[in-house]
């Protein structure tokens, strides 16, 4: 217990922190320096003309009305501005950004006619800022050659452009080689990517996560343009050495290089490989990814290991093929995002479907299907709050491998989400509900509602851009075929669905760097309730 | 490193993230009430039925990037929303708008302006000063009838001027409000551009190329 205030200290970082893509805010530039505290005094008030004075205005009636403006003329209402033929386009600003980059985001071209009007000129600011190059753009027009005529000039300020776009730091129930629960273990890790890669508009990134005797490494490299197409072409190269934990505290374990009575069976197993993907716009709102991922996987784990579930005993399936296998898959993911923001949304709507499937034709050793479907809401209340609500469904058909599957802490806020595919937690479901979900840590259906409400306390626009309080509410499930034919013996009723309770609450922070989570979920995660260590129905 | 250091280095950055963020929330934010914005001075005037104020708020276009900007050659909108707020109360009683659009015309070196205010829509070409004048001044905007006001009760303007505002929703929106008979100023819940003060004026702000919020001394009907 003499720790207990340290890790309440702690715990406030222990939630999973990540930080989300960064926000685009595309508004125009802040000035470098803000406003000094003697600013000029405010402009006096043209003087009224019409109507009775009032006591206490700044002055009394006086003065003529605005005299030095040019005789009405006849134009649509909508459509002020005059035509010109473009002469050429021209970039400035662009120290490290090559010019014909910016360019591909440029929809006119010399010899078009430019309505000044035209909502593509605005959308060209917009897209430009959402390349995340620039930290602003500004269009304007000068004057060509011969009368009617002018040149488009694009005004680029580059930015920074490394961001950080994930970051893990924290602590985990974890388990020693041998298969001893430990008390405690570290982890981290973090994704950094250079958006802008020479000027080349191409983003290279990489990532890491680390934990005791679990190491997870990525590269990718991605073109928003490929080829100079509207196609966001995209290559990863993945290497885990990874470890999971199997059973509840009391497993049985044939394996020459295992105490045969441990805590936990212990899978140990490492990645190689990587995946190749493309995809395009289906619309201002909606694009489509298609992927390949091509893996080896070698794999240990006891050659026979046994767990309770519930009262009865039977052998752990580690989800894996022992020795070297291949995994082979093809991935298809439809996105339709209206937020209006990507990281603290007052309104709009998520929708990310995604299909995989493993191509066991094709040598993989993993057939399986795997279907996923996540959909969020954001309403705006009257008071100024954030209402957020989401669902989230999966399933999978067929022998997926064990990093494949639908994870509790993924699900649970309570328990360390997985990183790079890393899962550094032993610990099976808190069990709020005494089901036998804490039967389960991996499954092959997931479904979870959770609502999340914020409360905004900062908005400011330079380093950090906003801060709010957030506290959120959930209800998950977790299962496999068998839990649903055949349910764990030992529960009865209600405690055979497999429901569980998961709640989260801390600061939102969205920053020029990323988005961040400082949630208190882990550190509540850490205080066992009742079932969890051992499973709630046992002999 | 050791598990104890690790877990200072930890609790060190737990506390030193929010602090941060506390240290710039200074300088960026906006009053809690409509009634601690900077006051500046208005006129108003009493026509028959209507309260009429007169303002300015040239300094919205008065830095050297909003001067360019105008020059452009590329639509610049100036729109202002008044407020009208009863003394003590977050939540407007009364809404007085105006929208401007400039385009400066290369070859022929004059701005093209349109002006939308109630019941009115006008063109006109116009030279720099008088751009400032016409989109930078309200001048007799009819702010409220006497009838939507308590007499006796102080009241004020609290007032948001947006340059190039993001939303074109935002901008259709008082369009669709200056197309409302004369007078008719009154807010009620249902209407688009309702809100309490927190959301008018402080979470809409850095939607826009620049925003300017002010408020108006108090006036007695």
């Amino acid at each position: 217990m003499r720790r207990g205030p340290l890790l309440l200290a702690i715990g406030i970082l222990l939630g999973p922190a990540p930080a989300r893509a960064q926000a685009v805010h595309t508004w125009g530039a802040q000035p470098d320096n803000p406003p000094a505290a003697s600013t000029p005094a405010p402009p006096e008030p043209p003087p009224a003309t019409l109507g009775t004075p009032v006591p206490g205005s700044a002055s009394g009636p006086s003065g003529p009305p605005v005299a030095d403006v040019a005789p009405p003329v006849a134009r649509s209402p909508d459509a002020i501005g005059p035509r010109y033929t473009l002469e050429g386009l021209e970039v400035r600003g662009n120290t490290s950004t090559l010019a014909r980059v910016v360019l591909r985001y440029v929809p006119f071209k010399a010899g078009d006619v430019l309505d000044v009007d035209d909502p593509e000129l605005e959308l060209t600011r917009f897209r430009l800022l959402g390349t995340g190059f620039f930290r602003d753009v500004q269009l304007s027009l000068r004057r060509g050659t011969r009368r009617g005529r002018v040149i488009l000039v694009v005004d680029v300020v580059e930015r920074n452009t490394i961001v950080v776009d994930d970051v893990w730091l924290g602590i985990a129930a974890d388990v020693d080689p041998s298969g001893s629960a430990k008390p405690l273990g570290a982890y981290g890790g973090a994704k950094v990517t250079e958006t802008n890669l020479a000027g080349t508009g191409i983003a290279l990134g990489g990532a890491f996560a680390v934990a005791d005797q679990q190491l997870g490494l990525r590269v990718r490299l991605a073109d928003p343009q490929f080829l100079r197409t509207n196609w966001i072409a995209e290559g990863e190269l993945l290497y885990n050495s990874a470890r999971d934990f199997f059973g509840n505290r009391d497993v049985l374990v044939y394996d020459p290089t295992q105490p045969e009575n441990e805590d936990y069976a212990v899978a140990q197993y490492k990645r190689f490989g990587g995946h190749v993907g493309g995809g395009h716009d289906l619309g201002v709102s909606s694009q489509i990814f298609l992927d390949y991922r091509l893996e080896r996987i070698d794999a240990s784990f006891p050659l026979a290991a046994s767990d309770h579930r519930g009262e009865d005993v039977e052998p752990i399936d580690f989800m894996l093929v022992r020795g070297t296998s291949i995994l082979s898959t093809l991935g298809a993911t439809f996105v339709n995002d209206t937020r209006d923001e990507p990281f603290l949304p007052t309104r709009g709507h998520r929708l990310v479907a995604g299909l995989d499937v493993g191509l066991s034709p094709l040598g993989s050793d993993y057939p399986y299907t795997k279907l996923t479907l996540r959909a969020s809401q954001w309403l705006s209340l009257p008071w100024g709050h954030v209402l957020a609500l989401e669902g989230f469904a999966g399933s999978i058909f067929g022998n997926a491998p064990l990093f494949e599957r639908f994870y509790v802490g993924d699900l649970s806020d309570l328990l360390p989400d997985r990183a790079l595919d890393l899962a550094f937690d032993r610990r099976p479901a808190p069990n709020f509900l005494s089901t036998d979900i804490v039967e389960i840590r991996y499954g092959t259906y997931a479904a979870k509602l959770d609502a999340e409400y914020r409360v905004p306390l900062y908005r400011g626009a330079r380093s950090v851009y906003g801060v709010d309080f957030f506290g959120s509410f959930g209800v998950y499930a977790l299962a496999n075929e068998q839990d649903i034919v055949n349910h764990a013996s030992g529960y009865t009723g209600l405690a055979t669905w497999p429901v569980d309770l998961t709640f989260n609450a801390g600061l939102r922070i969205d920053t020029q760097a990323g988005g961040f989570v400082f949630g208190i979920s882990n550190l509540v995660g850490l205080i066992p309730v009742r079932g969890q260590q051992s499973g709630a129905a046992r002999p | 490193m050791s598990t104890p250091r690790l877990l200072a280095l930890v609790v060190a950055l737990v506390a030193l993230a929010p602090l941060d963020a506390r240290a710039q929330a200074t300088p960026q934010q906006q009053p809690a009430h409509p009634a601690a914005l900077a006051q500046r001075q208005a006129n108003y005037a009493w026509d028959g039925d209507l309260l009429r104020a007169s303002f300015s708020y040239r300094d919205v276009l008065s830095d050297p990037a909003s001067m360019k900007k105008l020059s452009s050659g590329l639509p610049v909108v100036i729109a202002m929303r008044a407020y009208v707020y009863r003394q003590g109360e977050d939540v407007p009683v009364a809404l007085a708008t105006r929208v401007c659009r400039v385009v400066y015309d290369l070859w022929d070196e004059v701005y093209r302006v349109h002006v939308s205010e109630p019941e009115r829509e006008r063109d006109q070409a116009a030279v720099l000063d008088g751009v400032l004048r016409l989109c930078s001044e309200a001048r007799d905007l009819v702010v409220a009838r006497r009838a939507a006001l308590v007499a006796g009760q102080p009241y004020f303007l609290g007032v948001v001027v947006d340059v190039n505002p993001v939303s074109a929703d935002v901008v259709e929106q008082m369009r669709r409000w200056m197309s409302r008979p004369t007078g008719s100023t009154e807010i009620g819940p249902a209407d688009a551009l309702f809100g309490n003060f927190v959301q008018l004026f402080v979470r809409q702000i850095a939607t826009s190329d620049k925003t300017l919020t002010f408020r108006t001394q108090s006036l007695v009907p």
